[in-house]
């Protein structure tokens, strides 16, 4: 009968020290990090691990968003696992398949196209989404499309209200091609539309969907710590697919550069391009509009239908001035940009360059005497810079595209 | 020192006085010590009451937190998990007990067929006690729905799914059950409202039938007095020590369990027709999961569990019951066709629950 | 020294180990019940630019429910939950009376009438470098 009450004696030990044990392995565990961010009002606790990583921009101040906003995932969880197994594009949530729901809404990416607010719509029939203008020329040359119109596109999507007649595009797939050429094509060559994974190697890095573009230097962060968005895009990011070599046709390869170039001016552009000093000291994005890049909202066929910067946009030509206005609203469009890249310190009243579409050069301005005056948007440099008119250039009326230009002011390297 | 000492025998008094008789007297005064051995009983019985207490304290800690409604209930029990002090831990205790009781019934079960101790006047306890067996199952299944989230979305559906496999009645039941023609708020409510009352109301009420039944039926199996070897009897304070014994081994089992074995858990429910990932049934119903994979659900998902739920029905009924002098020890030579078929359905459900695994 | 029963020492020892599990599990429980799961209430309100509320005027703000006062000495908020037991006053012409037991303010606050013993609350309004007014519960 004493053996009962010793075992007892020992047992009530057992489980004191058990709850002990539990007690003390509960209150080991990380403090939970809660954040109620103002847009939501829910509070999530996704800082108790990631209290580390730098806000993503000024544009989306963490006490206002907070992470669940964009990036989904399970607000509560203090599990690694269930936490992360509701994130939207996993680590990107601007991937394109789920970028309407991480970025869009009417009061953020996916507003109206008169406010300027439709990037979404945008892109998502840019041909840098798309791809249409390299798979419709390779299908017109194999024969297998009649014309040189875009048809397909990396992913099917939907114009309804087009200007350009193309209202649709259907998914491109290469698998269900008969030629092996157009077959090898879809193999190898789909690796540089934003929406594909990019190819192997540091030098093609980056990320998919609108982080393709905005969050550059994806290479240089340690692994699971790129958290940023810019419009500062340097031109290193638009050569992770531009300028990394060239597409062998009979082969259907890729074909990568052979240089190894650790300089500005050898690394900007290919050894056979041909280009100015201005080309290479500014940045892609301090002459090409957001719209050559991100789309203008209708689908295309070729990069040469929406590409239309040229010298000439800004150094007119010896007949024309550039195009300038000057800025009457507080929401003028080139306000709004300024203010997401703050590199000029721009005001209602001030006349800068426009663009042949009228779109605003809004890190341009023009001087008193004439000339203009340039800030990189990423080097935050200053250039000025003269107009064609009035200075000794020989160039012929009808020979105004930046090729002509290169005939005589082409840099050597 | 010396004067704590000395307090110390009018301390042990208080203690003794302070004994709470009530509890012994629900035993009876002295039962037979050959039967009253761990070895006889597994103290099965006993441990499935100490974890039902065990479920109804938690269960009703848990309902402090626990919202019953679609697009709250994963994330209240997120919330019990990883933010409300001590929740996860008193979660999971909750969660292992509902399995451990799973186990320890099936135990309870196999050592009345294998002891013969179903044998009249015993036959209506041991209905009562399939009774029960089946009613915990539900519960536990309900209990395993509230959760709502991807982890029991398939089990819902499908579970469901199969009542309406059932001629006739089929979708009326079916429409009884999940409250519509679809799982949404309703079924959530229903499985809410079973889990806490309705199930757990008519459990708590047939277990306290089946232990009064254990005393009116004469307490533990044994053979007549003139038909034992060994006369010797213990106390109740005695048996209700190695009650106690037995409540704080499970205890401690239970609470390191929890302590370091989470219960799962997973993403809420987006739509309930959305495809998961997950699509295993509860462990308790993977051999029902596994034969629904044979053919006809309405063969396999209900005429085959019901089956097997009858022939353990009929144990009592139909096979020869164990001599009066084999009662009180296990694997009395009489019944052995009953262990038989016990032994084939434990091995059956085992091997499809492995293949499942 | 006096004899201790073996089994009394036992069950001294048991108790014991037992009364700590029990407390610990109390303990526990109190804490499980202590857990608030709501998100905390707003305590600072951004109500907008200063330049809205001109010098002399009161400004009702039903949603948080204060009333913005800004005279020669700046700016000052009154909260409008009643000192008695909480429910909200209304704007009378003479003042503020509350609607549950008839306490009457005067536009300062001040109690006219009880059974109130307390004036309303004086709330914290801060200015901020870019003209923005940000009042505070606490």
């Amino acid at each position: 009968m004493d053996t009962t009450r010793r075992l007892t004696a020992l047992a009530a030990g057992l489980l004191l020290i058990g709850s002990l044990l539990v007690v003390w392995a509960v209150f080991q565990r990380t403090n939970p990090v809660a954040l109620t961010p103002s847009l939501t009002g829910q509070t999530e606790y996704c800082l108790t691990c990631h209290g580390d990583l730098p806000e993503i921009s000024t544009s989306h101040p963490i006490k206002s968003f907070g992470c669940v906003i964009c990036h989904g995932g399970e607000r509560l969880a203090l599990d690694k696992n269930l936490a992360h197994s509701t994130l939207r594009g996993g680590a990107n949530p601007s991937a394109l398949s789920v970028v309407e729901l991480s970025c869009g809404g009417s009061d953020c990416h996916s507003g109206s196209p008169q406010a300027s607010r439709d990037h979404i719509q945008r892109v998502m029939t840019s041909i840098q989404a798309t791809y249409t203008g390299a798979i419709a020329n390779i299908l017109y040359t194999f024969g297998a499309q009649p014309d040189l119109k875009a048809h397909f596109g990396a992913f099917a999507v939907i114009d309804n209200e087009t200007s350009t007649g193309i209202t649709s595009l259907d998914a491109f797939e290469s698998s269900k091609e008969d030629n092996p050429s157009i077959q090898t094509f879809g193999k190898n060559c789909l690796t540089c539309h934003i929406s594909a994974a990019p190819r192997e190697g540091d030098h093609f890095d980056r990320l998919t969907g609108c982080a393709a573009c905005h969050t550059p230097d994806v290479e240089s962060f340690p692994e699971g710590k790129t958290h940023g968005l810019t419009t500062a895009i340097p031109y290193t990011q638009c050569n992770t697919c531009h300028n990394r070599g060239n597409y062998d046709l009979r082969s259907m390869t890729f074909v990568e550069r052979a240089d190894q170039p650790t300089d500005r001016l050898h690394d900007y552009y290919q050894p056979i391009a041909q280009f100015t000093r201005c080309e290479w000291t500014l940045d892609c994005v301090d002459c090409h509009t957001r719209t050559e890049a991100m789309g203008d909202g209708d689908l295309h066929s070729n990069q040469s239908e929406i590409q239309y910067i040229q010298c000439k946009t800004c150094h007119g030509t010896l007949n024309e001035l550039p195009q300038t206005y000057t800025i009457t609203s507080e929401d003028d469009l080139a306000l709004r940009l300024a203010f997401l890249n703050p590199v000029v310190d721009l005001q209602v009243g001030d006349t800068i360059l426009m663009s042949e579409t009228g779109e605003p050069l809004w890190n341009t301005h023009v001087l008193p005497d004439g000339t203009y005056e340039m800030t990189g948007k990423v080097t935050h440099q200053q250039f000025t810079f003269r107009p064609v008119m009035g200075t000794q250039c020989k160039q012929n009326p009808d020979e105004q595209e930046s090729k002509y230009c290169h005939q005589c002011h082409a840099e050597e390297r | 020192m010396i004067r704590c000492v000395a307090w110390l025998p009018s301390l042990l008094a208080l203690i003794n006085l302070m004994r709470p008789s009530f509890f012994h007297h629900l035993h009876p005064p002295t039962i037979p010590a050959p039967q009253a051995q761990w070895r006889y009983t597994l103290g099965a019985g006993g441990i499935a009451v100490f974890l039902v207490l065990v479920l109804i304290i938690t269960g009703a800690l848990e309902m402090f937190y626990y919202t019953p409604t679609p697009d709250q209930a994963a994330h209240s029990v997120q919330t019990i998990t990883y933010h409300v002090t001590m929740g996860g831990v008193i979660r999971n205790v909750h969660y292992w007990a509902a399995q451990f009781l799973m186990i320890l019934m099936t135990v309870h079960l196999i050592r009345i067929v294998f002891t013969g101790a179903y044998k009249p006047p015993r036959r209506f306890n041991y209905l009562l006690g399939l009774a029960l067996f089946v009613i915990v199952v539900l519960i536990n299944f309900t209990g395993y729905i509230l959760r709502w989230d991807q982890g029991i979305q398939w089990a819902l559906v499908v579970g469901t799914n199969l009542l309406k496999t059932i001629p006739l009645m089929g979708d009326y039941l079916y429409e009884i059950l999940i409250g519509g023609s679809q799982p949404g708020s309703a079924t959530l409510i229903r499985f809410y409202a079973w889990h806490i009352f309705g199930l757990t109301l008519l459990a708590v009420i047939l277990m306290g039938w089946h232990i009064f039944q254990v005393r009116r039926d004469g307490g533990i199996a044994v053979p007549p007095p003139s038909l034992r070897t060994d006369l010797q009897r213990i106390t109740r304070y005695e048996l209700v020590r190695r009650e106690v014994l037995a409540m704080l081994l499970t205890s401690t089992v239970l609470i390191v369990v929890a302590g370091f074995a989470p219960a799962p858990i997973a993403a809420p429910i987006e739509e309930i027709t959305a495809f998961s990932s997950d699509s295993r049934a509860p462990w308790f119903f993977l051999w029902v999961q596994q034969m629904l994979k044979w053919g006809d659900p309405f063969l396999w998902g209900v005429l085959a569990p019901l089956a097997t739920l009858t022939v353990l029905v009929l144990i009592p009924y139909i096979f020869p019951h164990p001599h009066e002098s084999e009662l009180g020890r296990w694997f009395p030579k009489s019944n052995w066709l009953a262990r038989l078929i016990l032994t084939m359905i434990a091995v059956l459900v085992l091997g499809l629950t492995l293949l499942g695994v | 020294m006096p004899e201790i029963p073996r089994r009394d020492f036992l069950k001294l020892i048991t108790t014991t180990l037992l009364t700590a599990c029990g407390l610990l599990g109390l303990d526990t429980v109190i804490r499980f019940l202590h857990s608030p799961t709501n998100s905390p209430p707003q305590t600072v309100f951004d109500i907008g630019a200063a330049l809205e509320y001109p010098v002399g005027t009161r400004t009702l703000l039903p949603q948080i429910p204060v009333v913005l006062i800004h005279d020669e000495n700046g700016f000052s908020a009154l909260s409008l939950i009643c000192s008695h037991l909480g429910c909200t006053v209304e704007k009378k012409a003479d003042g503020f009376i509350c609607p549950c037991h008839g306490s009457h303010f005067g536009e300062n606050g001040k109690v006219l009438r009880g059974p109130a013993g307390k004036e309303l609350r004086s709330l914290r309004v801060e200015t901020t470098p870019d003209g923005q007014l940000h009042l505070f519960l606490n």
